[in-house]
């Protein structure tokens, strides 16, 4: 049953900022400054498949966004992958100054010589006010309580977290609504360790069509720091791909968490919550099954109807023409791909790529980083084409995929900032934004780091420096942000929806998110850029309870509202 | 030894048993293909072909057909199978050159290799085919077909950055073909425009038309 509770609504002050349509958005590299300049390392592999493997998991290079001490600020963690080597905490001291206080707080570990970190998710497990972190790992992830002092405990020997798989994408939610954040990991290989490596049929058993994967796992958090193992009960268990992404939203307005999953190799899946501890696999009606390389998963209302839609980066290149999918939600719970028309196909080889209102013209923007190994001159794509055409040949061993050596593929590509023009149409500007890098991108957390009223985003690179940008657009609109507080529903607030109208009668609206995009997880704090308007005229949250709120904010300014106690009216 | 299935009801049973009657008979082969790919039949055709070819390996234009079937199926395939489909009809394409080259088969092979990108190194292979085409078709009596070689050979200079060829070779088409949209086309298109009109024309993923039947309604 919903409940409404109505709380005074007052009209909102106007910000200072005035929107001159169109003006430029512009960034500024501000890495070195910032102190986070440290550089992501893959994981290196001995013996004579190293090379492959190394190829294959190329991942690992993520960032999370949090405020892990409630200062008020967005901290950012960032995994490191080869043995031996460090995930970094940065804390965030104002001013784009961050300091690594990773071995205080305890948090550096996970690359040990049987395990690879791959991504990492903040997420208040237990439901205490203080943000715990989770490290995914090609192994059995880490889960840190976070002690409320600067340190961590590691607490996942207890947290019942301890199958293996290789891991490589987490979203944190409350799929079961019970108050309490469950864990959805995205696994890429099947569940075998590919250090040991005792088989050498570890690959893709179809380059376009995969079933050999890891498919998910969901987690659901028990309480008491305890979490089970319930995939196939969920209903999740025939997803068999190579996941290398996973998102939630409630697609279908119903106040249920809804999942979709990218899949590399093969298609994609969308999943509907039945609000009842179980989904229901809707792939073929909702977007038809695929054969294209899924990478990411972001979910943002780009065109304002009120509908949430997918982002998905695929594999867009001079030899491999697949084009990203941009899934416009047509209301029914079936999607549109309008990636072609929009213009936002072509992020060559994708990796995560987020939504975002960069300018504050209550439009959703998209930043899509990309670009797979930039190394020598010479080019990987014409020795892999003769093997992949060679009669018979047995995808699945690793021996038969040969070594890429000092060999360039699908590197050095620029970076895309696809800018939302009028809610159908965007515009690629990265050139012009300051943030054409050619990196060999991997993930990005997006987050408003120095509480300016403007996105910026830190962007994890493999086997390179990350690169932070910091948003110095001049002219941007009117915003407000919010921090949620659950009470009833889960104290992160993940999944509530805020649905905002503007003076002017716009609709807009947000969900908190719990890691969406590809190895890299933003802000939970809601956005919203206003335009041109000053004023709100009615802000609503539904909480992941089902509970209706009113509230207030201010414009120009980040306001806390906490889910009322009260039983309100109905 | 190759044995059609009874054709009872299955008017695709019956063009196969028509075939493995007549191997080489190349209309009898695109009938089948054409009626394959309204039914999206396309595994059942490359099977067919498979058994075909392995039965009358000196059928060249079994060999053509076969090529042009995995052709038919590209655009139902994922981006990396489109490969190997591709590399799949080259192999069929070749066999049936070295068995009896002909115009159809230098042209189809040449402009097949139009498809892969320039990475691959296969550009310079198809403007070699249709070069050899071109000299055929030069000493046979003029058909309408043969503007398809003048297309697909400029297209192939251009590919390779030879815009002053691409343009030579398409004016001279012209003038064999002055009614050829295609090439009027190219002419008054400036470079980034023939650019984009070739990504256009050479996707993967746009079903390729294969249909041969201009050959026998083509004087």
């Amino acid at each position: 049953m919903v409940r409404h509770v109505t709380l005074a609504l007052v009209p909102l002050l106007a910000g200072t900022f005035v929107l001159a349509q169109g003006g430029a958005i512009t960034f500024e590299d501000v890495t070195a400054k910032a102190g986070v300049k440290r550089q992501h390392h893959t994981r290196v592999f001995k013996g004579k498949t190293g090379d492959v493997l190394a190829m294959f998991t190329s991942g690992g290079s993520s960032a999370a966004a949090g405020d892990y001490d409630n200062d008020g600020d967005d901290d950012l963690f960032v995994t490191d992958s080869d043995e031996g080597k460090t995930n970094i905490l940065y804390r965030n001291d104002g001013g784009f100054r961050f300091t690594d206080v990773t071995a205080a707080a305890g948090v550096g570990g996970g690359n040990d010589p049987l395990s690879i970190v791959a991504d990492a998710l903040w997420f208040d497990y237990d439901n205490d006010g203080w943000r715990d972190l989770l490290v995914v790992r090609f192994g059995t992830p880490l889960l840190y309580q976070n002690q409320k002092d600067g340190t961590f405990k590691d607490v996942s020997a207890a947290s019942g977290m301890n199958s293996f798989a290789n891991s490589i994408a987490a979203i944190a939610f409350d799929y079961d609504r019970d108050g309490r954040l469950d864990v959805l990991l995205g696994n890429y290989f099947k569940p075998e360790n590919l250090i040991l490596l005792k088989s050498p049929n570890v690959l893709p058993n179809d380059l376009d069509k995969a079933v050999n994967g890891g498919g998910v796992t969901l987690w659901r958090n028990l309480g008491g720091g305890r979490f089970e193992d319930t995939t196939k009960k969920a209903g999740l268990a025939n997803a068999m791909g190579w996941t290398l992404d996973v998102g939630h939203g409630d697609f279908d307005n119903d106040g249920l968490p809804d999942v979709y999953l990218a899949g590399d190799y093969g298609t994609d899946r969308v999943y509907f919550n039945n609000g009842d501890g179980t989904f229901t696999d809707t792939t073929e009606t909702s977007i038809g099954f695929d054969t294209r390389k899924g990478m990411n998963v972001d979910v943002g209302d780009y065109n304002n109807d009120g509908w949430l839609d997918v982002y998905v980066t695929n594999i867009t290149d001079e030899y491999m023409k697949e084009c990203n999918m941009l899934w416009h939600n047509n209301g029914d719970r079936t999607f549109t791909d309008v990636s072609r028309e929009s213009a936002t196909c072509d992020s060559l080889w994708g990796w995560a790529a987020k939504f975002g209102d960069f300018d504050n013209d209550q439009l959703l923007d998209i930043f899509a980083v990309n670009g797979l190994r930039s190394a020598g001159p010479e080019n990987y794509i014409p020795v892999l084409v003769n093997m992949i055409t060679s009669p018979g040949i047995d995808f699945t061993d690793v021996n038969n995929w040969p070594a890429i050596g000092n060999m360039t593929w699908s590197g050095y590509q620029k970076k895309k900032f696809f800018r939302n023009l009028d809610g159908h149409a965007f515009k690629e500007i990265s050139a012009a934004a300051g943030v054409d890098n050619d990196k060999d991108g991997r993930g990005l957390a997006v987050a408003d780091f120095d509480q300016d009223g403007r996105l910026e985003f830190f962007q994890a690179n493999a086997n390179q420096e990350p690169i932070f940008y910091r948003n110095v657009t001049a002219t941007v609109g009117n915003w407000v942000q919010l921090d949620l507080v659950g009470t009833v529903s889960n104290r992160d607030a993940i999944g509530a929806r805020v649905t905002l109208k503007t003076g002017s009668g716009k609709t807009l609206i947000r969900e908190v998110e719990g890691g969406n995009g590809y190895a890299g997880q933003s802000t939970r704090r809601i956005h919203f850029g206003l335009g041109p308007d000053t004023t709100i005229e009615s802000l609503e949250i539904r909480w992941p309870g089902g509970l209706r709120q009113r509230a207030n904010a201010a414009v120009g300014k980040i306001t806390t509202i906490r889910e009322t106690e009260s039983k309100g009216s109905k | 030894m190759l044995h059609a299935q009874g054709a009872g009801g299955d008017p695709l049973a019956a063009m196969e048993q028509a075939l493995v009657a007549k191997p080489d008979d190349l209309r009898a082969g695109n009938d089948y293909r054409v009626a394959i790919m309204k039914a999206g039949q396309y595994d059942r055709g490359l099977d067919f072909f498979e058994k075909l070819v392995a039965a009358h390996p000196a059928a060249a234009n079994a060999h053509l057909n076969y090529g042009f079937q995995y052709v038919d199926k590209i655009p139902a395939a994922g981006s990396i199978t489109q490969v190997i489909l591709a590399n799949n009809a080259l192999t069929q394409f070749t066999r049936s050159l070295e068995i009896r080259p002909s115009w159809i088969a230098y042209y189809t092979r040449g402009n097949s290799y139009l498809y892969w990108p320039r990475i691959f190194g296969r550009t310079t292979l198809g403007i070699a085919d249709l070069e050899a085409a071109l000299k055929i078709q030069k000493a046979e009596p003029k058909r309408g077909l043969h503007v398809r070689v003048w297309v697909a050979l400029g297209d192939g200079y251009f590919k390779m950055d030879d815009l002053a060829k691409a343009r030579a070779v398409w004016t001279e088409g012209l003038a064999q073909f002055p009614d050829s949209a295609a090439l009027k086309q190219r002419l008054a298109l400036q470079p980034d425009g023939i650019q984009a009109l070739l990504d256009t024309v050479y996707d993967p993923n746009k079903r390729v038309d294969t249909s041969l039947q201009d050959l026998w309604s083509d004087t």
